[in-house]
């Protein structure tokens, strides 16, 4: 397997990170196409150096939120933007409008949270332990753990109010 | 919502998104490769704009410069060009520095460090850059006359008594607009600093 087709393989099994993370750090559909595209790149740009010390996951991670920190939503509309139309118009096919509410509430309140709890929450739902998502933001995990229990109250009150 | 409901959500959310595998090898290498050729569209195309038209403007003032026969005429000239080649360079650099923070060799608080002080320092210069257009209107103008056809627009009084009014007043506007746009951008980049420097000097 050549190193684009391992590139591609390894875009393909994880494409559903790059979608939520995309979607917690845009508001309209445009910035997430271009979003999604320029985090694509990057990791391109990255995978020809990457030599495996870290877990593919862990790159991956890595690579997209910091995209999106750098991400400047103005300049890249004059590019030309793929189709992705369907990835990007995801739809929950849950017949559980209840729990469909919930997760457009959940989406809602992390986005109005600030650049660095977005991040440290988004691996914590990812299923991240607090060993990993300090390796991934450069928190330790004391630090990381008093973040979340302080975003677990924002998100509270918010969701409350 | 608790924390535990929370992550149960969100796992119904990516159960959804991991069975929709739209993404083929095609696309992928279409979308890096309209990356790649597309390069010129990441830089800021209006700050590129506006950095050709100060180039131009400052080109056709050192091509005229022989006309400017007095001493605040060449003053007026050495600060206008300075100031139309200078800065477009200047904000270019930051701008450009702000963009190039290192993506896969750094965790997610060195970038969120590098590029809050990055883009504190690109609203620093855009603020400045402000204030120094405020002179550049007493400056270009004169100038304009003095090459174009060939006036002495400082002893027109009648000139300054219609163009400074309405220069200052557009000007208070567009500054005091452009100024608090800056200060709210630097405000949130500076907050986001202190919260990381804290957790960096309680850690």
């Amino acid at each position: 397997m050549t190193k684009k087709q391992a590139f591609t393989e390894v875009i393909k099994e994880n494409q559903g990170i790059i979608f939520k993370i995309t979607s917690v750090y845009t508001n309209h559909k445009e910035d997430q196409q271009d979003l999604y595209q320029e985090i694509v790149y990057q990791l391109f740009k990255s995978y020809k150096t990457f030599k495996g010390n870290a877990k593919i996951s862990t790159w991956m991670y890595r690579v997209a939120l910091n995209t999106s920190i750098t991400y400047l939503k103005k300049e890249k509309r004059g590019g030309v933007r793929i189709p992705i139309e369907k990835i990007l118009t995801y739809k929950t096919e849950q017949e559980d409008t209840i729990i469909e509410d919930r997760i457009v509430l959940l989406h809602t309140q992390i986005k109005k949270l600030n650049i660095i709890e977005k991040g440290i929450i988004l691996l914590y739902l990812e299923g991240k332990n607090y060993d990993e998502i300090a390796e991934i933001t450069g928190f330790t995990n004391t630090n990381v753990g008093t973040r979340l229990s302080r975003i677990k109250e924002k998100l509270k009150t918010q969701i409350l109010k | 919502m608790e924390l535990e409901e929370m992550k149960s959500l969100w796992s119904n959310l990516s159960k959804e998104v991991e069975q929709q595998k739209i993404l083929t090898d095609n696309l992928i290498m279409e979308m890096t490769k309209e990356r790649i050729n597309s390069k010129l569209n990441k830089i800021a195309l209006p700050e590129m704009i506006g950095a050709l038209v100060c180039f131009a403007g400052a080109l056709f003032i050192l091509a005229n410069f022989s006309k400017l026969d007095t001493w605040y005429f060449i003053t007026c000239g050495i600060f206008t060009i300075s100031y139309l080649i200078l800065l477009p360079i200047v904000s270019l650099r930051s701008l450009f520095k702000m963009k190039n923070v290192s993506l896969d060799d750094t965790n997610y608080k060195q970038t969120l460090i590098k590029f809050s002080r990055n883009k504190k320092r690109y609203m620093m210069i855009q603020k400045s850059s402000i204030y120094f257009s405020l002179l550049l209107v007493f400056t270009a103008m004169p100038l304009a006359g003095k090459i174009i056809n060939n006036k002495d627009i400082f002893f027109e009084s009648n000139i300054w008594y219609i163009y400074l009014p309405v220069m200052l007043v557009f000007l208070f506007f567009f500054s005091r607009w452009g100024i608090k746009c800056v200060n709210n951008v630097t405000q949130s980049s500076e907050d986001l600093l202190k919260d990381l420097e804290k957790s960096s000097s309680s850690n």
